[in-house]
């Protein structure tokens, strides 16, 4: 995992524009008017983040240590049983986890300008076919499993380049008004930011 | 190999039995009305032209375990018989709702035995009601992937995750697009880039992001799912965009009539494709959930393309 330091924050827009690789000139060009300008606070919320995934990330890693390996199979009950293991694992790990373990509260303002912004940047109707599509009245609380009975809602791209990078491991969704942090392979919530997304505009 | 008279034979025998089956097997909010239409065996698809042509099977959205899925699943059999795909994509969305393990056969192993039996390989893509999980499920041949590519003759193919387009998966398209030198150049994957659905409608964030590395390296054809219709889209940019949702659920008269991008729709059933690529030449053919063929053409690639 790259570890930043305090000295690479006047690079973050180099870095987080570094992840755009090879993309044609007009895409880049395009990525760097979107992303949002990064000051000496977003440069700190984005390395408190980094720090508090990277800490996930070992718990997670633990878990993995714990239970079978997920190889191709045709059986699905494997994959529904290593799923259903490593999550239980994970939240015994994490028993007593609370929301902004990893959103931590004094940067969340940080997390809910970038969506907010994003969505101000949006047509009336790109923002309704994005909010109509997200699962409602789910509860979302962390530690618990996404139910495998609703559609993870597509992310914005536009919006998840402006975001801090996750490693394959994590992924962010939008829940109802929520932001969360999933786990991918153990369907789990890790984190919660409440109140991200607007109503539908009328 | 079957020989083609068993298959055919076997085809309407699947075909019969698949419709009595599909009721049994169903349950709850998933039996079929009792008014449901009769399954018919005949197939209007018609032979490939090519010998040595690479032959496929377009499905998508199909994963509802319930009669359309089956009826549909059935004229795709029957349409084997005389086009005999050599494999299939899916489009996404291929576990509805609960994906338990007996969801995993009544959503896919039952109503694709016969092609399963024949080892015709599934190659999927992940839709916003997939479990990414899904990709380690052997049937699905993703290879533990979410998004990937393989190649048949000279056709290269590109399987991604339009519902978590990160930069990873945008690194990796550049660059797997940029080294391929195939004649053909397909992406396949949920969310439609163009799309006169009204439910939905064209997903213009995906498509900022992806379309410029599709020209930029000559893609000419995508497939997507997620509006619950057939749609071919009048060429955008060059590339042929086809939207093939409809392989169980249906949005009866969803798609819109005034977009300017339909060159041809079809949302009053329940629908599949079938496509060849013979050497410079694409030929398709939709087939309905009562054996119709709706939509059928070619698409010829140009030299510098």
């Amino acid at each position: 995992m790259m570890k930043l330091q305090p000295a690479s924050i006047a690079l973050l827009p180099v870095l987080l524009l570094s992840g755009c690789g090879s993309a044609d000139r007009s895409e880049l060009t395009a990525a760097a008017e979107s992303q949002p300008v990064v000051n000496a606070q977003e440069g700190a919320a984005t390395l408190e983040f980094q720090k508090r995934i990277d800490a996930y990330l070992k718990i997670h890693n633990e878990a993995e240590s714990k239970v079978p390996n997920l190889k191709k199979t045709d059986d699905p009950k494997e994959i529904s049983d290593r799923e259903r293991a490593l999550g239980e694992t994970i939240m015994t790990l994490r028993a007593g986890a609370q929301p902004g373990e990893i959103f931590a509260p004094e940067y969340q303002p940080y997390f809910i300008k970038i969506v907010q912004d994003d969505f101000k940047t949006r047509s009336a109707v790109d923002r309704k076919a994005i909010i109509v599509e997200l699962p409602k009245n789910m509860k979302v609380d962390i530690n618990t499993v996404y139910p495998t009975t609703l559609p993870l809602a597509t992310f914005p791209p536009m919006l998840l380049r402006k975001l801090p990078d996750l490693p394959p491991e994590l992924e962010y969704r939008l829940v109802g008004h929520s932001l969360i942090l999933r786990d991918v392979k153990a369907n789990l919530i890790v984190d919660v930011l409440r109140d991200v997304v607007a109503t539908i505009p009328s | 190999m079957m020989k083609t008279d068993t298959v055919r034979t076997v085809a309407v025998l699947w075909a019969l039995l698949v419709g009595a089956a599909a009721v049994q097997a169903l349950s709850g909010q998933q039996r079929p009305p009792a008014n449901a239409p009769a399954m018919s065996a005949s197939t209007e698809a018609q032979a490939p032209i090519g010998k040595d042509s690479v032959k496929f099977l377009v499905i998508g959205d199909s994963g509802t375990g319930d009669k359309g899925q089956y009826d549909t699943a059935a004229q795709m059999w029957a349409a084997h018989a005389v086009f005999p795909y050599e494999f299939a994509i899916m489009l996404g969305d291929n576990l509805y709702g609960s994906e338990r393990p007996q969801d995993y056969v009544t959503k896919f192993e039952r109503p694709y035995k016969p092609m399963l039996d024949l080892n015709i390989p599934f190659y999927a893509s992940l839709g916003n009601h997939d479990d990414p999980n899904q990709r380690f499920y052997k049937n699905f041949g993703m290879g533990g992937k979410r998004f990937y590519t393989y190649q048949r003759q000279d056709v290269r193919f590109f399987a991604l995750d339009s519902n978590y387009m990160d930069k990873d998966q945008q690194r990796w398209l550049e660059d797997e697009l940029s080294k391929s030198d195939a004649k053909w150049k397909i992406a396949y994957f949920h969310h439609p880039l163009y799309s006169s659905g009204a439910a939905h409608g064209s997903e213009v964030d995906l498509r900022s992001i992806v379309e410029p590395l599709f020209i930029k390296y000559n893609l000419q054809v995508v497939f997507a799912g997620h509006e619950h219709f057939y749609e071919r889209i009048k060429p955008q940019k060059g590339i042929h965009y086809f939207t093939a949702g409809g392989s169980a659920k249906l949005r009866a008269g969803d798609i819109i009539g005034n977009t300017g991008l339909t060159e041809k729709g079809f949302d009053t059933e329940q629908s599949f494709m079938v496509v060849e690529i013979d050497g410079d030449v694409l030929r398709f053919q939709t087939i309905s959930r009562h054996g119709k063929r709706v939509d059928s053409g070619e698409i010829r690639r140009t030299p510098n393309s």
